[in-house]
């Protein structure tokens, strides 16, 4: 995910329109905000300013108010291919540095294009899939094409969803393309946008038009024109909405909440994060080749990021591994030696306490692995080996999509050192969809129960404990409910003293040791508890009276993926029932860079 | 973008009520469902709309006559909800807004319909998670792309959509074939699907939970009466001594209320309706210029446009009656234009 915008008017320009394109950015942030790029340009010249870090650092140390045109692009980039550098920052120029492009998707097929483009001579400055764009409109102009056919030629080259804005110096357009990631024209005065969102636009105009899916075309300062891919022209008029926004919803970008979008977006972080692990064989062979011959293998992690790791250790000591979890902060209560291997498991590779951990495991001699969401981040820098979730930017504070896509990675990972086949694993992505879609009315029916309650237990066996152990760490985060993660066998050596008559029970049942989960959950609706059950692959419906989420599965070891969605949207239902906002829960920071 | 709004269907679920009014315009804390559905939509850029509407067209003029908007009416001439889409269909442009006419939602539901549209470009369905009555639903599924299924999902259909202009045969269908490219977001506030008189009762309670306390001045309430939390008093009513409006509750224009009645939990008194001494209303909705005697009990309850319910008349709401396999009460639902004469007990479950 990335954010852009583009501008080009016959009336405000310099400084003016410098200005409405930072301003831009500034509300595209949430969409990546690891390195910043505009470009301006004239009939005279074109100028590209970019720096890693945020739209802040980018204003204060590139001055980008001096640029001067008439035509802006501006790029808030979330890496995925080729870490956050001032380099790799958009835009991206051709060669002859007429043309700059900016980018928010995936060149699918870039490293062959990029090869075909070396070896016809044209020189490469980043790692980014992006810059091939650039080059291939150059290739095509100068076999002699016209500007449009040489974008739409660039564009029918390339594969993967996209929205691409590029312009070439001595045209007054912008170019456009679109291929389901988002992209907004804004009608002004004198003056038309685009840009990946209509909250970035309503500060100049409330005129918008949605350009879709696979339309290309140009906007200048008084016209647009867009066509199919197939060559058919679009009636972009037809589709005019005046908006009428005002300024308290543009805070969250029109969506209703950040985590429901992230929940939303986990089944195709989930997707993103296997096939990006899978095609990076190299450091995923050095990683699993390193645990196999340790002699113990130690998973450091806090929070959620712990309960991912606590899955992929119990699916290792099962097989008689040797695998000891730490919580980051406690990490001094262990130490590692020089045949050890360490995973560090962090979403934003910056969390404080595992950075501490694993510096001082290193300092042992082990071998540390990391996994994290982001590029270019502290933990994967010092570690010997940087694997990667592809969950992109995650703007709530509590966790979804990353540990859904951490549960992927890690199921991944120890299949490879369990020699299992990993086909089960091409359905992760529609697990994790269908139990969405499966539970969530079930869900808010629980939440919304639930949220009456002053506290609550959270029963699994097997891998439904940290399953359990997320679920309640969800609804203490964000709706502020006391809850309490128990192995079920171990509830009745002192926490079931606490059941009374009504006292909520949530059962996580990953169809391990069903029998055993049923009679534990009869103690429990002997006491007179009220109990709800999330069932992954097999039922453990007792009676009627239950509230029983089940959602199928084709392989039990999918059974953490199912059971995400429903934990997760029973506390956003419960915080929402209560009247908070699940975005921001009090008291908590996204990233803990403090010990 | 053109808006297409669907008030053509024959309601049976608020039969036999439904027969004289068309759903979409029965009153509902002031205005015609309907008006929820346009003043919604309105207020996210939409300036143009198509109505299906069936033989009771005129009623639907009536209900939008006073709009600041365009509206033209289609007869419906093919059968089904699908026939009154395909009729509709055929006025609007390459891509518009699909909305059923007989959903209560706020504006936000319809913001989150066209900024999700923003957002992807493509068709755009509106969902809400359920938990009982799934089969009475379109159930949206998400697997590698959406689906549009009638099992086997939570997320359902929420009756607002934005889809391109194709031709059809059952609409279901072409949804889920929209479906692989489509977007959608998920509803968590307030929205009903007015289907039964539950839902109109539930209509009431739902708006009135969000409101506060708005008193006209031009409202004639006498010094002795009781005005409790959360009641809108419109221009013209008249409270007389000694009566309590409890609240939630809504007092319509020219209403009014007798001494020593109590308007009680989410009751919705519409214009002109007049509610006699001694009576108790509760989780009802009155219509416009109804007649509510004296020492009247009104509890659960939908009563017509100028129905006359005489005195002493007792509705009874239990045992509870089930709908969509939730298990609700309802006392009694009578049809415009009716009588009830004094002194009787009807309900549960009443229809006239």
């Amino acid at each position: 995910m990335c954010g852009i915008i583009g501008v080009v008017s016959i009336g405000a320009k310099d400084a003016a329109l410098a200005k409405i394109t930072l301003d831009a950015l500034k509300s595209l942030e949430y969409r990546g905000y690891d390195s910043v790029g505009m470009a301006s340009m004239d009939s005279s010249h074109l100028e590209v300013r970019k720096a890693a870090g945020n739209v802040e650092k980018f204003e204060r140390i590139k001055s980008p108010l001096s640029m001067k045109g008439n035509i802006f692009l501006g790029h808030t980039r979330w890496a995925t291919h080729g870490e956050p550098n001032d380099i790799n920052a958009h835009p991206h120029l051709d060669c002859t540095g007429e043309i700059a492009v900016i980018h928010n998707g995936t060149v699918l097929n870039f490293l062959e294009l990029k090869q075909d483009l070396i070896a016809k001579g044209h020189k490469f400055v980043s790692d980014t899939d992006t810059e091939v764009i650039a080059h291939l409109i150059e290739h095509y102009r100068k076999l002699g094409m016209d500007n449009f056919s040489a974008f739409k030629q660039a564009i029918y080259s390339i594969q993967g969803d996209h929205a691409v804005l590029a312009i070439i110096k001595g045209d007054n357009r912008i170019f456009f393309s679109k291929k389901n990631n988002p992209l907004i024209i804004g009608l002004g005065d004198d003056m038309n946008l685009i840009s990946s969102d209509v909250w970035s636009l309503v500060r100049v105009t409330n005129r918008t038009i949605t350009v879709g899916d696979d339309e290309l075309g140009y906007i200048t300062a008084t016209s647009v024109y867009a066509e199919k891919i197939t060559g058919e022209k679009v009636n972009l008029a037809s589709r005019l909405i005046i908006q009428q926004i005002d300024g308290s919803a543009t805070s969250l970008q029109g969506y209703e909440s950040f985590m429901m979008k992230e929940i939303r977006e986990s089944w195709g972080a989930v997707r993103d994060t296997i096939v990006s692990l899978m095609s990076d064989m190299e450091n995923m062979g050095k990683a699993v080749k390193a645990m196999d011959k340790a002699r113990r293998i130690f998973v450091v992690a806090a929070g959620t990021s712990y309960h991912a790791g606590l899955i992929f250790a119990s699916r290792l000591m099962r097989i008689g591994k040797t695998v000891i979890p730490v919580i980051a902060s406690e990490h001094d209560n262990v130490k590692t030696g020089e045949d050890d291997a360490v995973l560090v498991i962090s979403q934003s590779g910056e969390t404080m306490d595992s950075l501490l951990a694993m510096k001082s495991y290193k300092s042992n001699g082990s071998f540390v692995i990391s996994l994290t969401n982001t590029l270019g981040n502290s933990i994967s820098y010092h570690s010997d080996v940087a694997l990667h979730t592809r969950a992109g930017p995650e703007i709530g504070v509590a966790a979804t999509k990353t540990f859904t896509s951490q549960v992927g990675a890690l199921l991944l990972i120890s299949s490879l050192m369990l020699g299992e086949s990993l086909d089960y694993l091409k359905e992760a992505e529609s697990t994790v969809s269908n139990s969405f879609s499966k539970s969530i009315g079930y869900a808010e029916k629980i939440g919304v129960e639930v949220a009456k309650k002053h506290s609550l237990y959270y029963l699994g066996k097997g891998l439904g404990v940290p399953m359990a152990m997320e679920g309640a760490l969800k609804i203490k985060e964000i709706a502020y409910i006391h809850a309490e993660a128990y192995p079920a066998g171990e509830s009745k050596h002192g926490p079931i003293a606490l059941v009374e008559k009504d006292f909520p029970v949530i059962f996580v049942n990953t169809g391990e040791h069903v029998d055993e989960l049923r009679n534990n959950l009869k103690e429990m609706q002997s006491r007179k508890a009220r109990v709800y059950v999330i069932s992954a692959g097999s039922e453990l419906r007792s009676d009627q009276e239950i509230t029983e989420i089940m959602v199928d599965i084709n392989d039990k070891r999918l059974a953490p993926l199912a059971l995400a969605p429903p934990l997760q949207l029973i506390a956003y239902y419960a915080a929402k029932e209560r009247g908070f906002n699940p975005d921001r829960p009090r008291n908590l920071a996204k990233t803990v860079t403090v010990r | 973008m053109k808006g297409l709004i669907l008030a053509a269907g024959k309601g049976e679920g608020l039969s036999p009520y439904s027969e004289k009014i068309q759903k979409e315009t029965i009153r509902v804390v002031g205005k015609p469902v309907i008006e929820y559905v346009i003043d919604g939509l309105t207020s996210v850029g939409v300036t143009e709309f198509t109505i299906v509407v069936n033989e009771k067209e005129e009623q639907v003029l009536q209900a939008v006559k006073d709009l600041n908007v365009r509206v033209e009416t289609v007869r419906q001439k093919s059968p089904g909800i699908s026939g009154a889409i395909q009729d509709g269909m055929e006025y609007m442009d390459d891509m518009f807004v699909l909305a059923f006419g007989d959903i209560i939602a706020p504006r936000d539901f319809y913001r989150e319909l066209i900024t999700t549209y923003h957002r992807s470009g493509s068709p755009v369905f509106s969902t809400v998670p359920v938990s009982t009555g799934l089969d009475t639903y379109g159930l949206v599924k998400v697997d590698e792309g959406l689906r549009v299924v009638r099992e086997g999902s939570t997320l359902a259909l929420a009756g607002a959509y934005v889809i391109p202009k194709k031709p059809f045969r059952d609409f279901l269908q072409y949804l889920d074939e929209v479906a692989r490219d489509a977007d959608y977001f998920v509803w968590t506030g307030t929205w009903v699907d007015i289907g039964y008189p539950e839902d109109l009762i539930q209509a009431v309670e739902e708006l009135l939970k969000s409101e506060s306390s708005r008193i006209s001045n031009k409202a004639s309430i006498a010094s002795t009466a009781v005005i409790g939390k959360s009641v809108i008093i419109e221009d013209g009513a008249v409270v007389e001594d000694f009566a309590i409006i409890k609240g939630p509750a809504y007092i319509g224009r020219n209403a009014y209320i007798g001494s020593f009645s109590l308007v009680r939990d989410f009751s919705s008194i519409e214009e002109g309706a007049v509610v006699g001494a001694y009576a108790e209303i509760a989780h009802s909705l009155l219509g416009p210029y109804s007649v509510t005697g004296s020492k009247s009990y009104i509890t659960h309850s939908v009563v017509g446009d100028r129905t006359k319910v005489g005195a002493s008349v007792i509705t009874a709401s239990y045992p509870a009656t089930t709908k969509r396999q939730v298990s609700g009460k309802f006392g009694a639902l009578i049809s415009p234009d009716e009588n009830i004469p004094h002194g009787v007990v009807i309900g549960p479950s009443y229809r006239k």
